[in-house]
């Protein structure tokens, strides 16, 4: 089966690691990654600061780039809500686009819920000797209404136990401009989910979403350096044997 | 009315720095909810009552014209004098009216967030009309001149030793208390004589019921009764989208919106009144005034992709759910409409120019969209303000023409991966000569609000483009990265 | 003045695009309406009595006025506001004689000003009440000729006397009665869920704000 990766920009530019975790769990659950080199970014930091008209110009883009692909498969739940979501709005006035938006937003899919309800997998051979936890990132969570998938690939993880995040499903404060356009109230927001994490006794924070990982790693990395913050996807990368190093 | 929403930031600043508004703010995010899901699940199937509740707003705006004739053609038939009001001037001018025509020396009025937007308090006092709030929350917002914290508990954050203080000033206490039950039970004693001898009240209105011209009002203190039962003359003010059609509508909304707003199942009081009293009754008003206000909603509702604001049935249950409210508390909003509520509501009624800070300040995580019992879409109504907003000063100043450039800059290097990957060899350098240990720990320019609290990660030396490239590896259905570059 | 404001706004948004609402979805299924008269008595009481009030069960009238006075000795009333419709047939006057209580009823009330006089000076508002509703321990009181609102208003205890018969399960079957018949809305209907109360400082709750602290239902189960 060939799955086309969107690895959002935050991921290309910032952590690279996470786009080569996704690639490797893919091959390794015998599907064949394909990565289309001209994908840039999906637009969402523009449509959502505002930019409609230069919005447009990333979304066409985009769905040229990814023209008929049959499944799309993104580490982020927002670029995936922008595409499947927002798309269609925001190229209501070129039909022809909007009919293109509307039909790729059918074949777009977060990874943990292509992995759980494409594939059919809950497992992918991971084990881990430890606590971990798992932040309810808003547009998987509320957005795209994913919560059970990642829920059933962590708890396939063996030796893994699974603690409840105190106000799991609560927002981290990113919201992209948000934390620099309102510092004061992105820490407070930030702050909260790291008390929360740091309450679980977990020793790892489990998320499936670049821009909260920017966030909650960042604060982690300035105030306890000790924590850990890792996208599910490099988690289960990591700590799967068998995987040939990509 | 308290119009600060030029200060969002700072008094966003100074009420994080606020124990006690913190200390309730943390109550209110965790406990409210709670109770809300208890009441919502005391129906047999709480997701079916939602969707039915939806759908009853959905089709009250959508027939709001026909709706709102046939609301005023049966009240009118019951003797309620129906009066409209274009803006908050003229709704002032007829309540100040109506006092002034029969010499009103005070009047005592029920909670109502229309009445607070249009500042009808401030315009009556200073023509000589005295007003008395008389729920407790707005007794203490009212006294102390200030906005309401939240939009069932106004004066919830407020600490006893000021309330004592204040009711000391008023004449509501002779000894100074901080047991919130004695403060409460003063100012029963005090409103008591005010109801008593009370000529006219003013109400707001929860639900206008078209079929049988009737005015709802839910209420869990007994004030709003007081204020429809005791004086000959009885204003209720409504804004045009309170109607819903029918009877049966209105029972269901009211299920969804005590549920929705304090957890009950029913609040304690919910009063239905058609037309004044009939003579032969003794008490109940001689006189019902109706007041429709428009003040900016038919704007609204011919503005389609905002449209939806007007289902709001303002059960607070999105500033609950919201995690900057939980933040920041109401006051930062600056007006009489908080949360997100007031995030999509005051741009329309203030001017999208003049609220960027409310429509900025959201992280669009959806929890307000997924709470509301009304089915609004608050984050797409944001993202439509913002759009708006850009659309409107890209040309104006300096800072916004470069911001508007830069968006088009980066619009371009998105829509080609050459420039894309050039540009992300241009910046890295620069960029990463900031870091220390693989680590930025602050920035000169740009984005400095990061590193208020946050590090952010160098950029590692290969993007993952130039990951996979190195990789080399067989792509043969990879062939439209040609057609597109 | 008023219909060329009320044109100029109707006629704005009636000039609006318009956009068909979605058919309802079915109407959501009252549990409540499978309950027998006996289950609806008991949730009426649970419910109630959850927001602090009381519910009794008299067996007949005379047991009826003998709870009354029980309460009233309880509660050391000196002077009672009673009214109703014939309060299901209970005789108030021998029971305020019979206890040393003051009781007014709307023979002795001229007008609005001695009825709120009388109102306000009340230790507890005797009522009738039109419906009991069990999904919430709700009465409902149509206001009337012989049912002033402020009776149960304004005293600092409601107690309302109700036919077993008035006993149904939801709203709408007290709502379809008074509301049916276009001409016989009355001026008010009202709701009535326990006494009045609020957590509006500290968020300490309390009864008894501006209405009832105490809420007392008394059925007459037969005749
Ligand atoms: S927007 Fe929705 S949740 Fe918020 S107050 Fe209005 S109806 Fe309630």
């Amino acid at each position: 089966m060939k799955v086309s990766l969107f690895i959002p920009c935050t991921v290309d530019l910032m952590m690279p690691e996470i786009g080569v975790a996704v690639y490797r769990i893919l091959s390794h659950l015998d599907t064949r990654p394909v990565y289309h080199s001209g994908q840039t970014c999906c637009g969402q930091p523009l449509y959502n600061a505002g930019y409609r008209d230069q919005a447009k110009r990333a979304a066409r883009h985009f769905i040229k780039v990814f023209g008929d692909d049959e499944y799309i498969v993104s580490p982020s739940g927002s670029c995936v809500s922008t595409v499947k979501q927002h798309y269609a709005e925001l190229l209501a006035d070129e039909p022809s686009w909007c009919d293109r938006a509307r039909n790729i937003s059918k074949r777009m899919y977060e990874l943990s819920q292509f992995i759980v309800d494409v594939l059919g997998i809950t497992d992918v051979g991971a084990s881990f000797e430890g606590k971990v936890t798992y932040h309810e990132s808003c547009h998987i969570f509320r957005a795209l209404g994913i919560s059970e998938q990642p829920r059933k690939l962590i708890a396939s993880v063996r030796g893994a136990e699974l603690v409840e995040l105190g106000n799991a499903t609560a927002c981290c404060g990113f919201g992209g401009e948000f934390s620099t356009g309102f510092p004061e109230i992105s820490e407070a927001m930030v702050k909260a989910k790291a008390v929360n994490f740091i309450n679980t006794g977990a020793d790892v924070l489990l998320l499936n979403e670049p821009g909260c990982l920017l966030n909650i790693s960042g604060y982690l990395h300035r105030n306890h350096p000790q924590k850990r913050s890792m996208h599910l996807a490099t988690f289960l990368a990591e700590n799967t044997r068998e995987f040939s190093h990509a | 009315m308290h119009n600060r929403v030029d200060k969002f930031k700072e008094t966003a600043r100074a009420e994080m720095k606020n124990e006690l508004s913190q200390a309730f703010l943390l109550m209110l995010s965790l406990g409210a909810p709670i109770m809300r899901q208890i009441g919502m699940s005391s129906f047999p199937d709480p997701a079916a009552a939602e969707a039915y509740g939806r759908a009853i707003r959905t089709e009250s705006i959508e027939r709001l014209p026909e709706l709102l004739e046939e609301f005023k053609k049966n009240a009118q038939a019951k003797g309620a004098k129906v009066i409209w009001a274009r803006d908050s001037a003229e709704a002032k001018a007829s309540v100040l009216d109506i006092a002034k025509k029969r010499g009103i020396n005070y009047i005592t009025k029920g909670k109502s967030m229309v009445t607070e937007e249009i500042g009808l308090n401030e315009h009556l006092i200073s023509n000589g009309v005295d007003v008395f709030e008389t729920d407790l929350g707005e007794v203490i917002t009212q006294m102390l001149s200030r906005a309401p914290f939240h939009i069932v508990g106004p004066a919830l954050n407020v600490p006893p030793e000021e309330i004592s203080a204040v009711f000391l000033k008023r004449g509501v206490i002779k000894q100074p208390t901080v047991n919130p039950v004695e403060l409460g039970k003063a100012v029963r004693e005090y409103m008591r004589e005010k109801f008593r001898y009370l000529d006219m009240g003013i109400v707001g209105v929860n639900m206008a019921v078209a079929e049988t011209g009737t005015i709802i009002n839910v209420e869990n203190e007994g004030n709003i009764r007081m204020n429809k039962s005791s004086p000959r003359t009885l204003v209720a003010i409504m804004s045009i989208e309170k109607v819903v059609p029918t009877m049966a509508d209105a029972l269901h909304m009211v299920r969804i919106l005590s549920r929705n707003c304090t957890g009950q199942k029913l609040t304690g009081y919910v009063s239905m009144d058609t037309g004044p009293k009939k003579s032969d009754e003794m008490d109940g008003p001689e006189e019902l005034f109706i007041i429709i206000v428009d003040n900016g909603r038919s704007e609204i509702y011919r503005d389609i992709k905002v449209r939806e604001i007007l289902k709001c049935i303002r059960c607070g249950a999105c500033l609950n759910a919201c995690p900057i409210y939980a933040k920041i508390g109401g006051y930062p909003y600056g007006f009489s409409y908080s949360g997100p509520m007031g995030q999509i509501l005051n741009p329309m009624l203030l001017g999208i120019e003049h609220t960027s800070d409310l429509f900025r300040a959201c992280t669009l995580c959806g929890a307000c969209k997924k709470i509301c019992p009304a089915g609004i879409d608050h984050p797409s109504i944001i993202l439509e303000y913002r759009a708006r907003q850009i659309k409107d000063r890209k040309h104006q100043t300096l800072s916004a023409r470069f911001e508007n450039n830069l968006a088009t800059c980066s619009s371009l290097a998105m829509s080609s991966s050459m420039l894309w990957n050039l540009a992300v060899k241009t910046v890295r350098p620069l960029f990463n000569s900031l870091a220390e240990d693989g680590y930025i720990r602050d920035m000169p320019f740009g984005a400095k609000g990061w590193f208020s609290c946050r590090n952010l990660r160098a950029m590692p030396d290969k993007t993952f483009h130039e990951i996979w490239k190195k990789l080399n590896l067989p792509n043969p259905d990879d062939v439209r990265k040609k057609e597109t570059l | 003045m008023s219909s060329q404001v009320r044109n100029e706004i109707l006629s704005k948004i009636k000039s609006a695009q318009r956009n068909d609402p979605l058919p309802r979805p079915q109407l959501p299924f009252l549990s409540e309406r499978a309950l027998d008269r006996e289950q609806m008595l008991e949730r009426f009481t649970a419910e109630l009595t959850s927001q602090t009030g009381t519910v009794y069960r008299a067996k007949d009238r005379k047991d009826a006025e003998r709870v009354l006075s029980e309460i009233a000795a309880a509660e050391g009333f000196k002077q009672v506001i009673a009214v109703g419709k014939n309060l299901q047939g209970i005789d108030i006057k021998s029971f305020g004689n019979s206890n040393g209580i003051t009781v007014r009823t709307l023979a002795d009330l001229k007008d609005r000003e001695a009825l709120r006089k009388a109102a306000f000076a009340a230790d507890a508002g005797i009522t009738s009440a039109d419906f009991a509703i069990a999904e919430t321990g709700t009465l409902g009181i149509i206001f009337s000729k012989d049912q002033p609102r402020l009776a149960s208003i304004a005293p600092p205890v409601h107690i309302a006397i109700v036919s077993i018969e008035k006993l149904y399960p939801v709203y709408e079957d007290a709502v379809k009665q008074v509301f049916g018949n276009v001409n016989e809305i009355p001026s008010q209907f009202a709701f009535i869920t326990g006494p009045s109360a609020t957590a509006d400082i500290q968020a300490i709750s309390f009864k008894g704000m501006h209405g009832p602290t105490k809420v007392i239902v008394i059925f007459i189960m037969g005749q």
